[in-house]
């Protein structure tokens, strides 16, 4: 961009009845520096709320906050962090073990058209709404198997919700390994097991990592899934089959109080806070393996 | 790539396979449930909502009525009035993806032409940073911070200059100041925009320098390049995003349920509430608890959400293609 503003050389060779021509450069000038000031309208809503969950909540964000259960109009968020660190737990374990599965195998062996399907089912299941996935949740593990609100039927449920993206990356990383990787090493003898485990799995595997880390704060995020199947609780998760709080169902809950009342609001701004910072940090993480994986790539076709 | 390569897997009967091989090849077929374990959770969904609900309902005119009426008490004259949530929904998410369709247009534009590369990077990390903050986050910021300034300062100002335009001079029936359709507006905005710049990056990315080369050589300039040329060639990837943020949108419950307002109703103005699908099925599950008709008359409303989204990111994905940009990675950067 630079190289090329001194450019148009050419309209100061223009004569005056270049007029149409002067016109289009000056049209093309004006989009190539006013376009892109379209990115303060981003930026400036990203900054306003990192400023205003940051403001609201640190100036009375103290050990407390992190160490005690919300008791009343106040209290802290220990308990709403074990849960969502319980919830999340579970439900990466679940999303991540079936989603790689299918991945790898919708990536690797699937005969065409069974791929096709089970991939159309991957995007579809990516857009259904969280809501609907709770109600699914609801009857299906709440009234279904008649364990009422519990912990587990929350992670489940999020676990649903996490699928698609655990798959649809895995499934991509792998497709994505180079065809001469997968030809040389069975030109060299490789049977299939040890192409996927030595070659396929390596190559592959940061960009999964990635796939199961956005999954993470997607999850870590949601809050319809929760809200109909996972119940509700002051203190820490007693067990899987126990009522569980959450950081978003603390937001959720409290955002509607008035200031005057307890301090709620700022409770909830704190959960907020908190949330923010984890699914920026696990964010970041996937952006760095992310470019780094691309480059170890690159590195492989040159 | 993503099968078994039949030169590789027929071999000629002649010369006896390998054993390995015939493992192999029994394992594509005996692992195909592996791969359909997507299918198999996206049937479960729609069977738990198909299979719980009451589907005469969706035939019923109460279901359809134009006024809202539940009572406990008395569930025989319930009417759901689902024409008035399903306009809520269509004002919201078609606005929103409205703004958010020309924003992201010039921010793909920008990154792909017109920034220089540490720039572009940075840049468009920062917007991906806006994917991944949670939708209650969006929720409260929007409900505590922005709604007074909403209500206080922005709407009496475009009120002041811009009432004689259609829905800009009417009444402020909102629950809370400053809570409504152009708060609810404003926030889906900002949620859809990573989304639908990524895709529409990509696919201006993928147009083959071979054209926009061409289109230069005959004299176009840039900006003639992108218009005529570049976003034509990759028309495909911008459909495709349209279909998706219009999908998350009207999927959007949370953070729409937080500043939408509440109340049902045709909205007068921007400046009043009204719910979407969505935001009803949130509000109302605490009592559909307890009474199984509003349970049935929800699930109703679930069915036609999960139907109107699967439509969305089916043509989403015939725009795109099945690897194309679905979902949230690609705003991740992957």
């Amino acid at each position: 961009m630079a190289a090329a503003t001194p450019s148009n050389p050419a309209s100061d060779l223009l004569g005056p009845a270049d007029g149409r021509l002067r016109y289009r450069l000056w049209v093309d000038r004006v989009v190539r520096w006013g376009l892109p000031l379209t990115f303060l309208l981003v930026l400036v809503p990203l900054f306003d709320l990192l400023y205003w969950v940051s403001a609201k909540a640190l100036p009375t964000f103290t050990w407390a906050t992190i160490s005690t259960n919300p008791v009343g109009f106040g209290g802290g968020l220990w308990a709403p962090i074990t849960g969502t660190f319980l919830l999340i737990t579970i439900a990466t374990a679940i999303s991540g073990g079936l989603g790689i599965l299918a991945g790898m195998y919708t990536a690797e062996f699937a005969p065409p058209p069974v791929a096709r399907l089970a991939r159309l089912a991957g995007n579809l299941l990516a857009g259904v709404p969280a809501i609907v996935v709770g109600y699914f949740g609801y009857f299906l593990l709440v009234l279904y198997t008649h364990w009422g609100f519990t912990t587990l039927a929350g992670a489940i449920t999020l676990s649903v919700f996490m699928l698609p993206y655990v798959y649809r990356v895995c499934d991509l990383s792998f497709s994505s390994v180079p065809r001469d990787q997968r030809e040389a090493a069975l030109a060299a003898g490789a049977t299939p097991r040890q192409y996927l485990l030595r070659v396929a799995f390596p190559i592959a595997f940061p960009s999964v990592l990635t796939g199961v880390f956005l999954a993470m704060a997607i999850g870590l995020g949601e809050t319809a899934p929760l809200v109909l199947t996972a119940g509700w609780s002051n203190s820490p998760s007693t067990g899987l089959l126990s009522t569980t709080s959450y950081l978003t169902g603390v937001v959720y809950q409290n955002y509607q109080f008035p200031d005057t009342l307890g301090h709620l609001v700022t409770l909830a701004f704190q959960a907020a806070f908190l949330l923010v910072v984890i699914v920026l940090v696990l964010n970041i993480l996937v952006q760095v393996i992310a470019g780094r994986y691309r480059r170890r790539l690159q590195g492989l076709f040159s | 790539m993503a099968t078994a390569d039949p030169a590789l897997a027929a071999s000629p009967p002649a010369s006896p396979t390998p054993p390995a091989w015939d493992r192999y090849k029994l394992l594509t077929w005996l692992g195909s449930p592996l791969a359909l374990i997507p299918l198999l959770a996206l049937l479960a969904v729609a069977l738990a909502i198909v299979s719980s609900g009451d589907l005469t309902l969706l035939l019923r005119g109460d279901f359809w009525s134009l006024t809202f009426n539940w009572n406990p008490l008395y569930p025989d004259q319930a009417a759901w009035a689902f024409p008035l949530y399903l306009l809520g929904t269509a004002i919201t998410a078609g606005l929103a993806l409205l703004f958010a369709t020309l924003l992201s247009l010039a921010l793909a534009i920008s990154l792909t032409a017109y920034l220089p590369g540490w720039l572009g990077r940075s840049l468009a990390t920062l917007t991906n940073l806006l994917a991944g903050i949670p939708s209650v986050v969006y929720g409260i910021w929007g409900y505590v911070v922005l709604a007074p300034y909403f209500g206080l300062t922005l709407q009496p100002t475009l009120r002041s200059y811009l009432a004689w335009l259609p829905f800009f001079g009417g009444p402020a029936a909102a629950a809370a100041p400053g809570t409504g359709v152009l708060l609810a507006v404003l926030i889906l905005t900002v949620m859809i925009v990573p989304l639908t710049t990524a895709i529409i990056r990509d696919s201006l990315a993928n147009v083959p320098s071979a054209v926009l080369e061409a289109s230069l050589a005959l004299g176009a300039t840039q900006w003639e390049t992108m218009r005529r040329v570049r976003l034509r060639v990759a028309r495909r990837g911008v459909m495709g995003a349209v279909f998706l943020g219009f999908g998350r949108a009207v999927g959007e419950s949370v953070a729409v349920a937080m500043v939408v307002g509440g109340q049902t109703q045709i909205p007068p103005s921007i400046y009043s509430g009204t719910t979407t699908v969505s935001a009803f099925l949130l509000y109302q599950q605490d009592s559909a608890f307890q009474y199984a008709a509003l349970l049935h008359a929800l699930v109703d409303f679930a069915l036609v959400l999960l139907l109107i989204t699967l439509f969305f990111n089916f043509l989403a994905q015939r725009a795109t293609g099945e690897r194309g940009a679905v979902g949230q990675t690609s705003a991740a950067g992957l």
